[in-house]
């Protein structure tokens, strides 16, 4: 994008060396000496004027190491970016990429873990996508980089040792639909980020169990958006299948899963078979040491379980290993 | 000079009957529109903008009716966003707060204090990336100026170099708190400007013809490259913060009752001026009076034209 567009450039603490941003912004300084900036320790300063040079017509993309951060410069990215267009009355373009990073992390402890997706579903204005798989992270990369309004980026830390074949060239995915990743009949399990990893882990774990689930009776939906939330697609695949999981990655109150299940409930075409479930981290800050950890997310045999339940099919037993419970997720997506 | 010392009036004068007109709007036909008037700074964005160049970009604040009319921003539809008109220049949805003009680069203002200084300096970031050879303003309160975004970003200017003018209107006070119970008393504006690698210049704020020589200096340096400036006035807020009203009731102003308000009114500073210069007290009062009947008449237009329609609420959410 940054060779089919000379007004992208790139913005955040880092991004100009090797190992900076995580590594996703390696070598592009010496491809791009002047559209590369690394930036002073100034989060409000530094997203506050790449929003204006957005404004201005350029396309910044801005990265922020952890949400915590990005929060320094939550004037710039809720207050300025998502309402500028909207309190001028229109033709007032904003084309920010705010990526985030966000979310569990092995050890990083209560403040470098903070997980508020909802508080972003809670803002008009922005498009906000937490990008589940290599192969959507760079299709909705493009679109956020054609877009004229800010896309807000979730990138979950846990999930960038995710290995999976994406295309060479350039390809869009939409920033504001849900993708049906696999098709079943039924349970349908909505999941986003690194929860949507655990919900692929948990077929596998299905799969081989042999109790007679397999990814058949799974319609695993990829959220992509939560904002807007895709309600249609969760409203059509819950009407086949009866059954609604939803994986959250964040704290149970005003959880992603609150806000689909309490769309669901308000839809009266929708007969579901047993109560919805939702599966999230419990409503106290994510600690550090790994005996707690272990109690926080929800795991794929959580999921897989949870899966069972809703088909009235006994539980399995699998024990985790510390690998499963604590290594960023090296999980490989095949085709 | 790009402007003479009449044409400056002139403005001042419109900024000011505008001001005076909407007020006496607002009180006999209760508007409850939140206003901020700039009633007694009139100098400052009238000196600072008519230093620019038309393709010269200005940002402004909650106080921004006059950063606005200064750059040239089309009075009705000014008027109109007031009322919440559909020919306002945001459609209804802005307000006062709101002000933009994109026709004459007045490009946005935002009342978030301190958060505008980080937009127009994405702006002057854009002018350098794309390297034009235009210059951003934005107009900013003595409070505001004490957020620390504002020192942020005077870094990056600086760091960057790029073509940045910062106007701070120090007119003594954040809203009723005044500048001692803010600041300590080494507290020095030049020294922590400086001190971030930006230049200071500071302007008698009520003095149209001092803010126009240090504005057109300024502005002169940055377009040679010279990196970002700040230029700090020493102004009146004649009004209250946010009311149609005079407030010295409120008994919070020490330093600058009634009195020395309008003894150093910037407009009458000028009219002297102009009147020792030989221009007639008969044509001054020719310019009040056909400016007077300008806004009268965009008042009168603004009242009677169409609210938006009630489905705009849903539009305009994300750029088309």
């Amino acid at each position: 994008m940054m060779a089919a567009d000379p007004s992208v450039f790139v913005i955040g603490l880092g991004v100009s060396y090797k190992n900076g941003a995580d590594g996703t912004t390696a070598g592009l300084k010496a491809k791009y000496p002047d559209r590369i900036f690394d930036v002073p320790v100034s989060e409000a300063g530094f997203t506050g004027m790449a929003v204006g040079a957005a404004i201005s017509g350029l396309r910044p993309v801005i990265h922020h190491g952890r949400i915590e951060f990005a929060l320094l410069a939550s004037d710039s990215i809720f207050t300025q970016a998502a309402k500028w267009n909207y309190m001028f009355g229109g033709d007032n373009p904003v084309p920010a990429v705010f990526r985030i990073a966000i979310g569990r992390a092995w050890g990083n402890g209560p403040q470098h873990t903070l997980s508020t997706y909802s508080m972003f579903g809670n803002v008009p204005g922005l498009k906000v996508v937490i990008p589940s798989t290599p192969y959507m992270a760079k299709g909705l990369l493009v679109s956020a980089l054609r877009d004229r309004s800010p896309v807000v980026f979730l990138e979950t830390r846990y999930s960038y040792g995710m290995k999976q074949h994406v295309p060479e060239e350039l390809y869009a995915e939409p920033l504001d639909k849900a993708k049906v990743f696999r098709t079943g009949k039924s349970v349908t399990v909505v999941a986003y980020g690194d929860g949507f990893v655990g919900a692929l882990q948990a077929c596998e774990l299905l799969n081989a169990s042999g109790n007679g689930t397999d990814v058949a009776d799974i319609d695993l939906i990829d959220l992509v958006s939560i904002n807007p939330v895709d309600h249609e697609t969760i409203t059509r695949s819950v009407q086949k299948t009866g059954h609604l999981l939803c994986i959250d990655t964040t704290i149970d109150s005003f959880s992603v899963g609150s806000e689909i299940i309490a769309k669901v409930a308000q839809n009266g075409a929708i007969r579901l078979k047993k109560a919805p479930v939702s599966l999230a981290c419990p409503n106290v800050a994510c600690p550090t040491s790994t005996a707690l950890t272990e109690g926080y997310y929800p795991t794929k045999v959580d999921i897989a379980n949870a899966i069972l339940a809703l088909q009235g099919k006994p539980a399995i037993k699998y024990d985790l290993s510390f690998d499963d419970f604590h290594t960023h997720a090296a999980f490989v997506i095949q085709g | 000079m790009s402007t003479s010392l009449l044409d400056a009036y002139k403005k001042m004068q419109l900024i000011r009957i505008t001001e005076q007109e909407i007020a006496n709007f607002y009180l006999a036909n209760k508007v409850m529109s939140f206003v901020h008037f700039y009633v007694g700074q009139e100098a400052v964005a009238t000196g600072v903008c008519a230093a620019l160049a038309s393709g010269d970009k200005v940002m402004g604040n909650h106080r921004s009716h006059g950063h606005y009319l200064a750059k040239g921003g089309d009075l009705k539809r000014m008027v109109c966003e007031l009322l919440g008109k559909a020919h306002g220049s945001s459609k209804g949805k802005g307000g006062s707060m709101h002000m933009i003009d994109k026709s004459v680069n007045f490009v946005g203002s935002t009342p978030i204090l301190g958060s505008v200084v980080p937009l127009a300096c994405g702006a002057a970031f854009e002018q350098k990336y794309n390297k034009k050879n235009d210059l951003t303003v934005s107009f900013v309160g003595d409070g505001a100026s004490e957020e620390g975004v504002v020192y942020e970003t005077i870094n990056l200017a600086a760091l960057f170099k790029l073509p940045y003018l910062i106007v701070v209107e120090n007119n003594l006070y954040s809203v009723n708190s005044k500048i001692k119970d803010r600041r300590s008393e080494g507290y020095n504006v030049e020294k922590i400007v400086t001190g971030l690698g930006a230049q200071y210049m500071k302007a008698d704020g009520n003095d149209l013809e001092d803010v126009l020589a240090k504005a057109t200096a300024a502005v002169a340096k940055i377009r040679a490259g010279g990196g970002p400036m700040v230029l700090e006035c020493i102004t009146y807020r004649h009004m209250a913060h946010s009311a149609p009203l005079f407030d010295d009731a409120q008994g919070y102003r020490e330093e600058d009752p009634l009195e020395k308000r309008l003894e150093r009114d910037p407009i009458k500073r000028l009219k002297q001026t102009l009147l020792t210069a030989g221009t007639s007290e008969e044509q001054l009062a020719k310019i009040e009076k056909e400016t007077r009947d300008t806004v009268l008449a965009a008042i009168a237009f603004a009242k009677d034209a169409p609210f938006p329609a009630k489905e705009t609420l849903y539009t305009d959410v994300y750029a088309k």
